[in-house]
């Protein structure tokens, strides 16, 4: 039975017992809801609950646990797939389903019995012949030893879907019977129901937080792999980035870090100081009239998509950087440069910095202000001197906001300062950064295996870490300075 | 109220300090203080009394501008500090706030040192030429505020971490850091514990020979120790100003009388 089948039984079974379950607990206080210990729908959603939760779970696990269990088996049956690396198993795996697959049509369209499969061999059957005439072309003949492990395959699979069908129904018609059978008049159904709730909850979160885990491992497997193709030192020291498609590259990360922070420098240089006085202005010179309108308008600089700020540097700034600063200050002439970028992401920033600061300073209480008026200081001493240091955590936190989404950009670098990457302290240069290079290694067409790819997973971690420090040493800022202040 | 002890009336100088005449106050539509006239004495104490929500924190904040930061209020009539009226155009609010300081009803220290936050004002203004002459300033504020010994030995460490009774205290040492001529003080016992309250009211006697002093308070006790001249407000009207001793003993309207003796507010 399919999944979506298995699903639709056990909803129905759930509403029956959402029905069932309400019904027999109003008959157990004679009518009289009040008698009750929780309402008659709390005692329904107890039917739900039993009968829907833990089926699912049951469902969601075998299908998470089965692939791996075929796997083990089937490999175990392919000798050249046992011994090899991933690599090849992957493939054989992939062949088998295929093969599995066709048979399956094979015998949908009626051309094949199960029987027959059970008595063909493949050394003496033609099978890729036999496939097809049904219409599935296979790319090579097809080999005995695969052609077991797909017939094994096919039986693994009807028996585990057929188990699966049994154990889950079997799941939700218990669940719903134990449903059934606790319901009293003294049942605190809605202590239950509210217990599922936060079960349900934390499963959630631990979803989204085994998710994270899965992907910061899967980085370090895949880095651990390219490590083993490069050395860590040349990579991490290495100050020259030339990838060859087709071995001997150099992959130094080090222009690319530079890259990187330089750009980034560059856009906060530009976002942090308009950032932080727009706010200024707005929280507390501002008219509540232009601060309406005002502030909506800056948070529209967010919503911009980045590859519309890459054209406006590719095709405004860049020109102009290079006409009118960087040729007659002979400083080169290119027209990607970092400055082009940096000054373009800045602008990109700087809704970050501006409304997080003006929301942060806006919670200064006033009473601070009163104080600092009192004593006979102006508004701008008022700011200066204790608005601000007040505010300063959070407005810390709003940069570094600010710094790891300069960082983590992509398409305005790639536009605005070019996919060169080089080490050089001219700003008018083109350069490049991180995340540029991670794109560009794995849109090339190359074998995955190779250094030249998988150096994308060792500058994708690199990236991470660096922006994880700058996010850890942002809450320490925070948490140090809000003791202090509340 | 046979606590009562009523203090040394003999004013030591008969000076308007502060003439107000006809104040309104408006809070967008709402008319907060209706025709106010008040002469506040140089050199004396001057206590309002009144039921919560009457006016007197808002015609406090009449007296140094301080009502200029709340959006929509309003103020008509006229305020006059030595004859000069504090609400002409040509007066710069921030010069008068550092001739009238202020303690606010709740403590508001800054998130700085203690040591920052009794020196902010002298160093706003430039009242110090080095480092030993704030020192000096910080230490005698601190002691006039009775904080001190408390204090003393941790003046590096944030304002914000004292009690709220010590944080009190030190609103009141950084607001006569600067030596304002004219102290406003909103409630500034009502956090404080006995032996506090009453050095803080010793610190107001003493401030007397100096400056004035307007004291908002809803203790009549106190009103009747520390004050010469006492207001009495009720629903935004001025209802009776004089003498302390005789608003006390001698009320001229009934609704001061009910309200000393217990029967409003
Ligand atoms: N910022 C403000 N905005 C609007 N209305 C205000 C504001 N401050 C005070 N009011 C109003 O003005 C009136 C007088 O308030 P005020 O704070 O002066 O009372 P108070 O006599 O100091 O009372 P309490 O003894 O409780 O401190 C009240 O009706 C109050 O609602
Ligand atoms: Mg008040």
């Amino acid at each position: 039975m399919s999944v979506s089948l298995i699903s639709l039984i056990v909803v129905i079974l759930a509403v029956a017992g959402f029905i069932l379950a309400r019904r027999r607990a109003l008959a157990h206080s004679g009518g009289d809801a009040r008698k009750l210990h929780s309402l008659p729908q709390y005692h329904g959603m107890t039917g739900v609950l039993f009968t829907v939760v833990p089926a699912f779970l049951v469902m969601i696990l075998w299908l998470l646990v089965q692939p791996i269990v075929f796997e083990n088996r089937i490999t175990a049956m392919i000798p050249e797939a046992t011994a090899a690396d991933d690599a090849t198993r992957t493939l054989v795996m992939a062949d088998v389903r295929r093969l599995a697959a066709g048979l399956d049509q094979a015998v949908s369209q009626g051309k094949l019995r199960e029987a027959d499969i059970e008595g063909m061999r493949a050394d003496l059957t033609d099978v890729r012949g036999r496939l097809a005439e049904v219409g599935v072309a296979l790319g090579s003949n097809v080999q005995q030893s695969v052609f077991q492990a797909a017939k094994a395959y096919r039986l693994i699979r009807n028996t585990s879907s057929l188990l699966m069908t049994g154990v889950v129904l079997a799941t939700a018609v218990a669940g719903f019977f134990y449903a059934m059978s606790r319901i009293s008049v003294d049942y605190r159904a809605r202590n239950v129901s509210e217990r599922f709730m936060i079960g349900l909850l934390a499963l959630a979160s631990l979803v989204a937080v085994l998710t994270t885990f899965g992907i910061v491992f899967s980085l370090v497997f895949e880095t651990w792999h390219f490590f083993t193709l490069y050395p860590p030192f040349d990579f991490f020291f290495g100050t020259v980035w030339s990838p060859r498609f087709g071995g001997g590259s150099t992959l130094g990360i080090l222009p690319l870090i530079w890259g990187t922070l330089y750009v980034s420098f560059i856009a906060l240089l530009v976002a942090v100081p308009i950032g932080l006085m727009s706010a200024i202005y707005l929280s507390e010179y501002a008219s509540k009239r232009v601060r309406t309108v005002v502030k909506p308008l800056i948070e529209i600089l967010a919503g911009i998509p980045t590859i519309v700020y890459g054209l406006f540097a590719l095709i405004t700034v860049g020109p102009l950087l290079r006409d009118y600063f960087a040729m007659p200050l002979g400083l080169g002439n290119s027209s990607s440069s970092v400055m082009t970028a940096g000054l373009v992401m800045g602008i990109m920033v700087i809704p970050f910095v501006s409304s997080l600061s003006d929301d942060i300073i806006n919670a200064v209480p006033q009473s601070m202000r009163d104080g600092s008026l009192a004593v006979g200081a102006t508004q701008s001493e008022t700011i200066r001197k204790v608005v601000l240091p007040a505010a300063l955590p959070g407005v810390v936190g709003a940069i570094l906001l600010a710094a790891s989404r300069a960082i983590g950009e992509t398409m305005i670098v790639v536009l605005g300062a070019g996919a060169a990457a080089k080490l050089s302290l001219n700003p008018f240069e083109a350069m490049t950064t991180i995340t540029v290079k991670i794109v560009s290694q794995l849109t090339g067409d190359t074998e995955f295996a190779s250094a030249e790819t998988l150096v994308a997973f060792a500058l994708g971690l690199s990236l991470f870490v660096i922006t994880l420090c700058l996010n850890v040493f942002a809450l320490y800022i925070v948490r140090k300075y809000r003791e202090q202040y509340e | 109220m046979n606590d009562m002890r009523i203090a040394e009336r003999d004013v030591d100088s008969m000076e308007s300090k502060i003439t107000a005449r006809k104040v309104q106050v408006f809070y967008g539509q709402n008319h907060a203080l209706k025709d106010v006239d008040v002469d506040i004495l140089d050199k004396t104490v001057t206590a309002f009394i009144g039921p919560s929500g009457c006016g007197k924190s808002t015609f406090l904040r009449c007296l140094n501008r301080m009502n200029d930061t709340i959006d929509g209020c309003s103020v008509k009539g006229s305020i006059k500090l030595d004859s000069e009226d504090i609400y002409d155009p040509k007066v710069d609010p921030v010069q008068l706030r550092a001739k009238v300081g202020m303690v606010f009803q709740k403590p508001n220290p800054f998130p700085k040192s203690i040591y920052d936050n009794v020196a902010y004002g002298p160093k706003i203004h430039g009242l110090t030429r080095n480092k030993a002459e704030l020192d000096e300033v910080v230490e005698t504020s601190l002691r006039k505020a009775a904080l001190w010994n408390e204090a003393k030995d941790r003046l590096q460490s944030p304002g914000t971490g004292l009690s709220g009774g010590q944080q009190q205290r030190l609103c009141i040492a950084r607001a006569i850091a600067t030596s304002p001529e004219v102290l406003l003080m909103d409630e500034p016992c009502s956090a404080l514990d006995p032996i506090a309250t009453a050095q803080v009211e010793e610190l107001i006697d003493e401030l007397r020979s100096q400056f004035s002093v307007v004291i908002v308070t809803h203790s009549m006790q106190q009103a009747a120790r520390v004050s010469q001249r006492t207001a009495f407000f009720h629903l935004g009207n001025l209802v009776e100003y004089g003498e302390t001793g005789q608003i006390f003993t001698n009320p001229k309207d009934p609704r001061t009388e009910s309200y000393i003796t217990g029967r409003i507010g």
